[in-house]
């Protein structure tokens, strides 16, 4: 039981970059605009926090800065998909790009550095519920933020005017347009609110996952947290759930041999991918059966203001 | 004063060109600000970079060594591009391609008449990189699943793949327990010219392109491929299969990138070892998205970003600067070259009254 517990516990903090990383993309894919770039501003979200820890030694300067520079970063995004009407697939492309170059760039004189990793805080009262307890309120304060976002965000998304003019400028930008909300205001604040959020996610790294720095220290989960935001059908409650789920892959990944499975390190590191792949194609034949269409409507087109398309 | 966006009558090749010349300057100018921010007096950079890169028989040798696995690689991206579909596991079919080629090479080295060896290697090459390539392929054509992250999900999964060989069943125990495999006799390995680094492999990709390029433009196939890029209703309409014909661009793209691993190994490596693609893979997307996916356009773009690559490895030499620049510089090219497409339809007009 304490063994199941433990893996419960590493589940959602593996979870918690994930969560952050899917909530940006929920929130700039429910505006219309894709972000392929979560790797690289995760990427530059982990080195900013990584080096602000290491100067300042304080955890909140480093997830601020990091949502800083990462907001910053996806505001490159924003100007070239929105302002100049780029493809958003090959911009989120470029984003991908630039922040592992950055990252590798400057992480390349951190090797081996190492920060003191954040330590958990419990609730009191709440951390002695069985099982919950220990699982979800004897965590570090980045893991409660997390929480804190997923409501705000679905808060704002589903129960606010803001909410709604957002979700309608992913359905129908001209109709938005028409009754006179800013579609590229909208979009631009979306992507860079967004951004911080992803960039945060990239942030839990060095400061609690992996405490030293590795070049490419996300290895991959930003491309996760992509399809995440399919399989959480742009939904931030569902986004918790879906997190988790791959949070708990991710912790068995490094557990398996304990439980006396004997499985190539090799293979146990294709797992999270390939089950990425097996959920995405799952969730895809699902909606198609169902004949659900919850994507955005106009998500990845560009929008033009007075130009029939 | 008014700023407002006027869309050209009839965009010109020549003002696609200009500003595409004009992007590239800007990424010129970042550069410039990007060495005096290193503490590199960017006039010394530039000169060094120049002078290893053109007046050297060594720099021009590297480039067209580096331009050939991008020319695959690019070919691959920009042949699924003219459907409309996103290759981005180039990478990782680059590694399937290495994979399959390297085990005929270690099971069947020495035991093939003449000349046979290399080109079951070049076969097994193009099956395993069109393997990899026909998963995201087929789960878009069967299921609607998004090819993006599929294609490149896999990537990891592939390079995973080739550690686990590399320092499992695959390390050769001669080597002091490095992980590469032993060397391939010279029945597996591509010849060079005279005693320069450059071999075989840039004809053949020069073949492959010029393939392409025929399928695409002279045979049904082709034009059922560009047919479906523009207006895929149409090409139903008209009898175009195309979920067969998105696995087939998919296994054909993947062929192709598995060829830039084949290259490479049988080219250069003459093993299979670690980090034989330095980006190769993810580098062909910005080489076919700067050709426009035109396989003629490859040809150029595959040689720029191939003097991006080698001037890195210069700045690396000369400055110690980390060898990741080059992904920093391929994001900033991606981004102006995009920026700047706008202005090949709009053009900028500045007025000074209300319109």
């Amino acid at each position: 039981m304490e063994f199941f517990i433990q893996i419960l516990i590493a589940a959602v903090a593996m979870g918690t970059p994930l969560l952050f990383a899917t909530l940006g993309g929920v929130i700039s894919e429910r505006a219309g605009v894709i972000n392929l770039g979560m790797e690289g501003l995760m990427l530059v979200g982990a080195l900013v926090a990584f080096v602000v820890m290491l100067y300042t030694g304080n955890y909140f300067y480093a997830v601020a800065a990091a949502a800083f520079a990462s907001g910053i970063v996806s505001m490159i995004h924003g100007v070239v998909c929105l302002m100049l009407r780029a493809s958003q697939i090959a911009s989120g492309l470029a984003l991908t790009f630039f922040g592992t170059g950055l990252s590798g760039l400057f992480g390349d004189k951190l090797m081996g550095e190492t920060v003191e990793p954040l330590s958990r805080i419990p609730i009191p009262g709440l951390h002695t519920i069985p099982v919950l307890g220990p699982v979800l309120f004897n965590q570090d304060v980045i893991v409660y933020f997390s929480y804190l976002c997923v409501a705000l965000s679905w808060w704002l998304l589903f129960k606010t005017r803001i909410g709604l003019n957002i979700r309608s400028i992913g359905e129908a930008p001209e109709v938005c347009d028409s009754l006179g909300l800013s579609v590229l205001s909208y979009r631009f604040f979306a992507v860079v609110g967004g951004g911080m959020l992803i960039g945060i996610g990239g942030a839990y790294f060095p400061l609690a996952l992996t405490p030293f720095w590795v070049d490419g220290i996300t290895a991959g989960r930003g491309w996760i947290a992509v399809a995440l935001v399919i399989f959480a059908f742009w939904d931030p409650l569902k986004a918790l759930g879906g997190a988790y789920l791959f949070g708990l892959a991710l912790a068995l990944e490094l557990r398996l041999q304990i439980l006396g499975i004997d499985m190539s390190p090799y293979f146990l590191k294709m797992l999270p991918y390939v089950l990425t792949i097996l959920v995405l194609t799952l969730v895809t034949i699902r909606n198609n059966r169902r004949g659900i269409q919850v994507m955005p409507a106009a998500l990845g087109k560009v929008f033009f203001r007075g130009e029939k398309h | 004063m008014q700023i407002f966006l006027e869309k050209r009558v009839n965009a010109t090749s020549w003002a696609r060109l200009l500003v595409l010349g004009a992007a590239l300057l800007l990424v010129l100018l970042i550069s410039w600000f990007f060495f005096l921010a290193a503490g590199i007096e960017p006039m010394a950079a530039f000169q060094i970079i120049g002078e290893e890169i053109f007046l050297t028989k060594y720099g021009w040798q590297d480039l067209l060594v580096k331009m050939t696995p991008l020319m695959f690689t690019g070919l691959a991206v920009a042949l699924a591009a003219q459907m409309q579909q996103w290759n981005i596991g180039a990478e990782g079919q680059f590694h399937m391609g290495t994979f399959a080629m390297t085990w005929v090479a270690l099971h069947y080295d020495g035991q093939l008449p003449d000349g046979m060896l290399i080109v079951l290697m070049l076969i097994m090459a193009m099956i395993g990189g069109g393997f990899w390539g026909c998963i995201p392929g087929f789960l878009k054509a069967r299921f609607g699943v998004n090819e993006i992250i599929t294609s490149l999900l896999l990537n990891y999964v592939a390079a995973a793949w080739i550690d686990y060989l590399l320092f499992g069943a695959w390390r050769d125990p001669g080597t002091n327990n490095f992980p590469i495999t032993k060397e391939f006799s010279e029945a597996g390995q591509l010849p060079s010219f005279g005693n320069t680094s450059i071999h075989a492999g840039l004809i053949l990709a020069f073949v492959f392109i010029a393939i392409v390029a025929w399928v695409l433009w002279k045979t049904k196939l082709g034009f059922q491929i560009r047919l479906t890029g523009d207006n895929p209703d149409a090409a139903r309409y008209s009898g175009v299969n195309i979920r067969t014909l998105t696995i087939l661009v998919f296994a054909a793209s993947g062929a192709i990138a598995g060829l830039a691993g084949f290259s490479e190994v049988a080219g250069i490596h003459y093993r299979l070892q670690q980090n034989i693609s330095i980006g190769y893979g993810y580098t062909g997307i910005i080489v076919a998205w700067l050709a426009r996916n035109h396989p003629l356009g490859v040809v150029l773009s595959a040689f720029f970003m191939s003097i991006v690559f080698v001037s890195a490895e210069v700045l690396q030499i000369e400055f110690g600067l980390p060898i990741s620049m080059v992904y920093l510089y391929q994001g900033i090219i991606l981004f102006t070259v995009l920026g700047s497409d706008i202005f090949t339809e709009y053009r900028l007009r500045i007025t000074r009254f209300l319109v």
